[in-house]
């Protein structure tokens, strides 16, 4: 007879198999990794430059990044977005505070067709007047668009009290698009683009001629610079309101400056981070949403920054239930600095995330972006296999422990918006 | 080229198993052929309302969610108009416990009244979320009534209203599952790397012994043919005008179906389409535009969004969209332009088989359409594809008396 009161034997995770990507040095300070061994036809490459939003005038590093495939004296923007889609490339780019990232996707065949057009488009850039005229308008557009969400309201006030006065801590406004120049624009592009590229990623069965050929249409950009990142900051403790006129909801940001990688406490910490709001399972999904029912989703995370790091948790609940939901969120820190998590709880924790460290190396895209989250801070994958054991050897103790240091109520950062 | 095995259990219950050698993992991908479709006018939002209960335990399994964490794994799901799914994805060799999890929940749930009404309080959540607490976030819920008069496509799968949601009771919740929650109308998918026997024994021991259901008769109010322009104003507390073109198309088991998607690429999928590079980069009427057809398994919509920019009013935008459609149904559109559209098609679809969860979800999604098989064949039909046939669609497709056109205007406030 079937037994479906008890669950199957569950198998542990024997080993997982962390692969490295290749190095090439494309100059002294710029490093290319590859990653071969990608068992079909597709292809990803990466381009990081120096040139993320703490870099320059407020707005600029994030119009130049939005303005790199505007065109050229010899081709407009059309023609060389047509080039890139005659090719089938996909191309996309991003920026956060410290690095902007261009990203293609194609087919093995096309990759490096598509870098000479892309490479072409950048080298020589012109910000042709409409075209900066328009990405302006357009985003001025979408400010106002953003700014009637009570997620994005929060985010920016969090972001503000959480990096306080350091340049982390810069917000956008409106007026901030009136200060654009062409002039400002190019002088940021020829700083941070044309002499800030501080790394390729190449995922794809490509074979050494390519990667030559791209180390050639890439390494005159090869960074120069050494930034100087901040590693001192101190959030604002305390709660803000964001007044937002009609709305149902009420956003909640609530976190404080951590720390990265490399510090002693950072794998047991995500073991922590995870009970407490980074699993369906988690304390606070537990209590806010499955047991109380008030709200979609809430979740916490630990954010990495080049000399620092913070923890924050995020949420949308319903308008009335704010207060409460931020007693629970306190309950529950408390209650983890006050009482051990069983053995079960622990247990399960533990398994969760070996499931998900499998996961996160399995397949080379997967496994080259887990390399690139260590390489910035000079540690390689052995990182992984201390985060294993860290799994394997925590205790409630250390938990309680952590919770007690790093999880005080009174050291957050508070915000709301709604 | 994507391999998959099929067998079928006494009990009804169609099995794919695709086997990859390279992945340690294993998903498991169960589809039910039940959607938002299947509700009635009267208490709709009821196919996603019941997936969030599919997770508050089943009639052996108190908790759905802990032991397959315990087991290193992890699990979602999403409801839409045609369908339901759910998958779980982790370590292979403990793939049996997510076939024990999901076989108890297939065969009976725990239908606790905590479940519910915490579940109906988190949809409201979700509801408002998604739906009422972002700009522009309701024009689904508008935009549905106006392009269907009589077929379920007319509410979103959130539901029409969050009374419904509000009002459901346990007498529902369980209607609901006996009628379409058995082997018979669900597509299973393992993937990882198995032998097919044992993929059979396992699938067998777990499944096998589910009583066997009726497969429910889908009977839907046929949508008659929309013969005149249909046009609504709302007005929202929102920045920009907007402005939601929907086109009547050929339901997913029709050749139409893929030509109405390369016409839509055509017109507004990248920064090389026509409507792009016309209405935005040429004339700078608008600051965002794109074309994008719903996927739906019956008629479905090709839909032309976009924001106006400052100053552009609604009929400058009106002419010279309507303009460009004539064009594309004028003129037949060039080899490279086509080959563009192809190589495009061919690359998203490289790099979406890529990952197992992709592999799995799609081929119950092809079983359903009536052949797993289906996967390695669907690029023939794209490829089939000529001018001349997007030019016919195009004149089908593209005219005033198939078109619902839902305006959003900035109210002053903004």
């Amino acid at each position: 007879m079937l037994n479906r009161k008890e669950t199957p034997a569950i198998l542990p995770i024997e080993k997982i198999n962390f692969v490295k990507p290749q190095v090439f040095d494309i100059s002294t300070s710029t490093k290319l990794f590859f990653m071969k061994e990608v068992p079909n036809e597709t292809t990803r490459l990466d381009l990081y430059f120096d040139a993320g939003t703490i870099k320059g005038d407020i707005g600029i590093a994030s119009f130049v990044n939005g303005l790199l495939l505007s065109g050229t004296k010899e081709k407009t923007s059309i023609q060389i977005n047509s080039e890139i889609d005659n090719l089938g490339g996909f191309f996309e780019s991003g920026i956060s505070n410290e690095n902007a990232v261009i990203t293609i996707y194609s087919l093995r065949e096309n990759i490096l067709p598509i870098l000479r057009v892309i490479q072409d488009a950048i080298q020589n850039l012109a910000f042709i007047e409409h075209e900066v005229e328009e990405l302006i308008a357009d985003r001025r557009q979408k400010f106002k668009q953003n700014m009637e969400k009570v997620s994005f309201l929060a985010q920016r006030a969090f972001q503000q009290r959480l990096f306080n006065d350091s340049i982390y801590g810069r917000i956008t406004n409106e007026n901030d698009f009136d200060s654009i120049t062409i002039p400002k624009l190019k002088h940021f592009f020829q700083e941070n683009y044309l002499n800030g590229l501080s790394k390729v990623v190449v995922v794809g069965n490509l074979n050494q001629d390519d990667i030559d050929e791209i180390i050639d249409l890439t390494g005159s950009w090869s960074s120069e610079v050494n930034t100087q990142f901040e590693n001192s900051i101190k959030n604002l403790r305390g709660g803000a309101h964001i007044v937002k006129d009609g709305a149902v909801q009420t956003a909640i940001r609530v976190g404080k400056i951590l720390f990265n990688k490399t510090h002693e406490d950072y794998n047991d910490f995500l073991i922590l981070n995870t009970i407490f709001g980074d699993y369906f399972g988690s304390r606070l999904m537990s209590n806010i949403r499955e047991d109380k029912g008030y709200t979609y989703g809430i979740g916490t995370m630990v954010a990495e920054l080049h000399e620092t790091g913070y923890f924050l948790i995020a949420t949308e609940v319903g308008k009335d239930v704010k207060d409460a939901t931020l007693k629970e969120i306190q309950f529950e820190m408390e209650r983890l600095q006050t009482e051990l998590v069983s053995e079960e709880e622990l247990l399960l924790v533990k398994n969760y995330m070996l499931g998900q460290l499998l996961k996160s190396a399995d397949g080379p895209y997967s496994m080259t972006d887990l390399y690139m989250s260590v390489e910035p801070y000079d540690l390689d994958l052995d990182f992984y296999n201390k985060s294993i054991e860290s799994i394997n050897h925590i205790t409630p103790e250390r938990i309680q422990e952590l919770a007690q240091k790093y999880l005080r109520w009174n050291d957050m950062t508070v915000v709301s918006a709604g | 080229m994507i391999k998959f095995e099929r067998f079928k259990l006494d009990n009804g219950l169609t099995v794919l198993f695709h086997k990859d050698p390279t992945t340690p993992l294993a998903v498991v991908n169960t589809l039910y052929d039940v959607g938002a479709r299947d509700e009635v006018e009267e208490k709709t939002g009821f196919a996603h309302l019941f997936e969030h209960l599919m997770f508050g335990g089943s009639v052996n399994i108190p908790d759905f969610d802990a032991p397959l964490q315990m087991a290193g794994g992890e699990s979602n799901a999403f409801t839409s108009n045609d369908i339901t799914n759910y998958y779980d994805v982790l370590p292979a060799n403990n793939l049996e416990t997510a076939l024990w999890l999901e076989s108890d929940r297939m065969l009976s749930l725990a239908f606790t009244p905590k479940s519910l009404e915490v579940q109906r309080n988190v949809v409201i959540e979700e509801f408002k979320q998604r739906y009422l607490n972002q700009p522009y976030g309701d024009v689904w819920l508008e935009l549905r009534p106006l392009a269907y008069e009589k077929h379920p496509y007319k509410w979103a799968t959130i539901g029409k209203e969050i009374k419904h949601i509000e009002d459901a009771t346990m007498e529902d919740v369980k209607d609901f599952f006996h009628k379409h929650y058995n082997p018979s109308n669900a597509i299973l998918c393992v993937a990882g790397n198995f032998e097919l026997d044992y993929v059979k024994e396992v699938v067998e021991k777990w499944y096998g012994p589910i009583p066997a259901g009726i497969k429910p008769a889908r009977i839907l109010e046929s949508e008659p043919e929309q013969l005149e322009f249909r046009e609504k104003i709302i007005e929202r507390p929102v920045p920009t005008d907007a402005f939601y073109y929907a086109f009547k198309m050929p339901e997913r088991r029709n050749e139409g179906y893929y030509m109405a998607d390369v016409l839509s690429d055509a017109l507004g999928r990248d920064k090389s389409s026509r409507l792009y590079i016309s209405l935005k980069k040429e004339q700078k009427l608008v600051s965002e535009i794109g074309a994008y057809i719903t996927g739906s398994m019956d008629q479905g919509l090709l839909v032309v969004s976009g924001k106006l920019n400052n100053g552009v009013s609604f009929e400058d935008l009106d002419k010279a969209l309507w303009k460009e459609l004539d064009k594309i149904q004028t003129h037949p559109i060039s080899q490279d332009e086509l080959d563009r559209l192809m190589i495009k098609i061919r690359t998203s679809k490289e790099f979406q088989e890529q990952g197992l969860l992709n592999r799995a979800m799609n081929l119950c999604v092809f079983e359903l359409l009536g052949d797993a098989e289906g996967i390695n064949t669907e690029h023939e039909i794209y490829h089939a594809i000529q001018p001349s046939h997007l030019q016919e669609t195009a004149l089908h497709i593209l005219k005033p008396t198939n078109c619902s056109l839902l305006k959003v205007k900035a109210s002053n406030n903004a």
